[in-house]
């Protein structure tokens, strides 16, 4: 007992391999199968601005849930606070709004459903699913009454250019901020010391109590974060389809989970890295577009969709699971 | 006689180690065989291989004239072995009854369909009960039990499958001295009908107390086994440990003397909403350790968590070194000064996700932070240096402070805990049953710790329901009655006795 050991070099399996890159691994696999089924679609000068512009929305939406998942919980508001940040930001923009004022306070609106969704959560001590799925109603219901259930559009045209441009001819703006809020979100969960509590408080949300971590302020903070990502979504998705439907949003809190897992957050809390989840979008992105190019009918492309999530998660569970033994 | 189970030559190698090497047990009928080792000796993974858990690398098992060379946890219990696990595998959501018969219920012809027979499981279910003493209705939910009903709750499942060979880990870590008395006199009912008892435990009391054989394993390897009659406790502290453990770790001076030296805390008046702790007061000089002696539940730990701010407290005052301190919240607490060092490590202590480094630096990083947590960088340069420090000044036994906390042995763990808590430079430390499961040898360890911190001028408080371990650590001892300090005892001069009389209100 007295000596030390010598920790052994692990071994090069298949398991520390998907560990580290399993995530890239199957959007590369993804890329390939495209590739293949129709050259044209990945190699073309518009494929890669189509792929990162379907992600957009896709990625900022994962980077809230993100921080959800990571405490263990969940945030099944994400799609209607999406919708709801889009269709306030236009009706303001429709109401004479200079259009960066409006888009500004779309996102604080995001930043305040969050809060709003922090405070029922701290206050009533219910789980988060059932708060925010109650939520995500509330939301959708607001949206349909603010709009009276009409798309909106029209915008100026300052707003519409600048959210279909494109940065050095392949970056669109959508996909400019996402990597942006990517960026500002990894340095947080990286060097901060809040971000380090959060995994803490995934891992164990009783010992980091004890440990000095204030568990409402944390949670409080998390759905904040979540909203905030969901209302830039809101933002970008108006800005992509050039106009506001009243049911904008619907179904994406499932894309933004699943891009979560995929990503590599352990469903369970405290696992969970900010480039896994930008790549588990860009993954949902991929299969959306591939799906459009192969001409795959629109409702059978829900069907596909399922199966694909059920599949990656399946993989990463049995492998993570045999790689722990 | 002939035993009822012979473990042979037993190996078990786990990738780059050797768990057990050519181990032999055996357990007659109508004995009581402990088994003793410190953390890491091996004691589980034999008992694992005996529930079918493990699959011995080579050896051999032979039970009731059959010859295996591995069990399966279904020929385990076919031959009639059963486990009674230190973490309870009683369901809680489930009745007494259900518990006693899940997984192989009773059942009957009805119309020619197989239905469950609860009229004959109830009937089973009483004269179990009766046996073990467990005076509950059998539909009463598991969950609604207390630990040490469980615990009976557990072992009548035991018997209800026919065992013969009943293993308990550690099955008295959470009772009470009465308590421990029933579980104690239900075992000897047990020998009388022949079953064989594997007993692990860590309390050195309990060996003379109750076992006919002690077998000792060390590091994985088969020490000897002994007739409990003939072994002294020092002989089998030498064999375990392989050294000399002094006995006490008082401070030098005396208690009168530890008295004219200044308060350095000082709780005033605690008391809780829910009243499990009720006008708590006590001082604490520079130099000393109190301990707080009393029965589970008597608001030992309730005062320490309102004192830590973890749990609110409707009134009373906290000082340290004079100045009043406000707490709320553990934060608070942290930032002031004040750790603690919780009873449940798993459940409390630690972030199983996290590395001994990232464990470590929790407290500090929540000390030096701004905006209630939320605010301030990580310092990697900081962190890795309080990480480096507290191994070594602990010698916290791990291949890098990178490895995860939750692959340390239970003693590692607590000085992993303890190492968070000086890295911060708490000036005052809770220790909350800080032995609790934990080896002789990491038991001295902490000990010594805990002196060395009291001399350094660090204010430590013990809780402890181990009176012996009290009564050579504590320079003072509280003992608590029905969440109320009932008195102040000096350590050196206190008695066993004595602090049962006051903690029972005999």
């Amino acid at each position: 007992m007295s000596e030390k050991k010598v920790e052994a070099r692990k071994p090069f399996t298949f398991a520390t391999y998907w560990q580290r890159f399993g995530t890239i691994s199957i959007l590369l696999l993804l890329l390939v199968v495209l590739a293949v089924a129709k050259p044209t679609s990945v190699f073309s000068a518009t494929s890669i601005p189509q792929i990162l512009r379907q992600s957009a929305v896709n990625i900022l939406l994962a980077l809230g849930e993100f921080f959800a998942i990571l405490l263990g919980y969940i945030d099944l508001s994400v799609s209607a606070a999406c919708g709801l940040t889009g269709m306030v930001a236009a009706l303001l923009m429709r109401g004479g709004c200079p259009w960066v004022l409006a888009c500004v306070a779309g996102v604080l609106c995001g930043t305040l459903i969050g809060a709003c969704n922090g405070f029922l959560i701290n206050k009533t001590g219910l789980h988060p699913f059932i708060i925010t799925l109650g939520m995500q109603t509330i939301y959708f219901g607001l949206m349909l009454v603010i709009s009276s259930s009409a798309s909106v559009y029209g915008f100026p045209a300052g707003f519409s250019g600048f959210m279909n441009g494109n940065l050095f001819g392949f970056l669109p703006v959508g996909a400019i901020i996402a990597l942006i809020a990517a960026g500002i979100l990894w340095f947080f969960t990286t060097k901060t010391k809040a971000g380090r509590n959060l995994y803490a408080l995934g891992g164990n949300r009783e010992a980091a109590w004890y440990s000095g971590i204030n568990v409402h302020r944390h949670q409080m903070l998390v759905y904040m974060i979540s909203g905030t990502c969901a209302g830039l979504a809101g933002i970008v998705l108006t800005g992509r389809l050039n106009a506001a439907a009243p049911t904008a949003g619907t179904g994406y809190e499932t894309y933004a989970i699943a891009a979560t897992i995929i990503g590599g957050t352990s469903f369970f809390g405290g696992v969970g890295k900010i480039p896994g989840v930008v790549a588990g979008g860009l993954i949902i992105g991929i299969i959306n577009y591939g799906m459009t190019v192969l001409m795959i009918d629109a409702s059978m492309q829900k069907v596909v969709m399922g199966a694909l999530i059920i599949i990656a998660v399946t993989l990463d569970h049995f492998v993570s699971k045999s790689s722990s033994k | 006689m002939e035993p009822l189970i012979r473990m042979v030559g037993i190996t078990k190698t786990f990738p780059g180690v050797k768990a057990l090497d050519n181990i032999s047990f055996d357990i007659l009928p109508g004995e009581v065989h402990m088994l003793i080792g410190e953390n890491g000796a091996g004691k589980s993974t034999l008992m694992k291989i005996l529930s079918g858990v493990y699959q011995p690398t080579s050896g051999k098992i032979i039970c009731n004239g059959h010859e295996y060379s591995e069990l399966t946890t279904k020929t385990s219990q076919d031959e009639g072995i059963a486990i009674v696990y230190q973490e309870l595998s009683v369901i809680n959501e489930l009745s007494i009854l259900e518990n006693l018969f899940v997984g192989k219920l009773m059942t009957k012809k009805r119309f020619g369909l197989p239905v469950v027979d609860y009229k004959g499981m109830l009937e089973k279910a009483r004269t179990v009960l009766d046996q073990v003493g467990l005076k509950h209705d059998p539909s009463t939910l598991v969950g609604d039990l207390a630990i040490p009903d469980k615990q009976l709750c557990e072992i009548a499942k035991a018997l209800v499958s026919g065992a013969k060979v009943i293993v308990l880990d550690e099955p008295t870590t959470s009772l009470t001295t009465s308590e421990v008395e029933r579980l104690h006199g239900l075992i000897r009912e047990l020998k009388k009908q022949g079953c064989g008892i594997v007993y692990i435990s860590h309390k050195m009391k309990e060996l003379h107390q109750i076992g006919d054989r002690i077998t000792v394993l060390k590091d994985g390897t088969y020490v000897g086994t002994y007739p409990a009659s003939e072994v002294t406790l020092d002989d089998l502290i030498r064999l375990m440990v392989g050294r000399e453990i002094s006995g006490t770790y008082f401070a030098e001076e005396s208690a009168e003397e530890l008295m004219t030296h200044p308060v350095i805390f000082e709780a005033k008046d605690i008391t809780r909403a829910d009243g499990t702790c009720r006008h708590v007061s006590f001082q604490l000089h520079e130099g000393e350790i109190l301990g707080f002696a009393g029965l589970v539940g008597a608001g030992r730990t309730e005062t320490m968590e309102a004192i830590f701010g973890a749990v609110p407290r409707q009134s009373g005052q906290v000082f340290l070194k004079g100045k009043e301190l406000t707490i709320h919240e553990p934060y608070a607490a942290i930032k002031q000064g004040i750790g603690m060092l919780t009873e449940d490590r798993r459940k409390l202590g630690f972030a199983k996700n996290f590395s001994c480094k990232q464990n470590i630096s929790l407290a500090p990083f929540i000390k030096t932070s701004t905006m209630g947590g939320l605010g301030g960088m990580l310092d990697p340069a900081s962190e890795q240096k309080w990480a480096d420090e507290q191994v070594a000044a602990l010698s916290i036994k791990c291949t890098s402070p990178d490895q995860m906390t939750v692959n340390l042995s239970g003693g590692n763990q607590q000085k992993v805990i303890l190492g968070k808590w000086m890295a911060a430079e708490s000036e005052v430390l809770i220790f909350d049953e800080p032995t609790k499961g934990i080896d002789v040898g990491s038991k001295s360890e902490i000990y010594i710790l805990m002196r060395r911190l009291a001399q350094q001028g660090k204010g430590v408080l013990m809780v402890s329901s181990e009176q012996t371990e009290l009564l050579s650590v504590c320079d003072r001892i509280a003992v608590f009655r029905d969440g109320e300090l009932k008195d102040i005892l000096e350590g050196k001069t206190a008695t066993e006795e004595e602090i049962v009389k006051i903690s029972t209100g005999e």
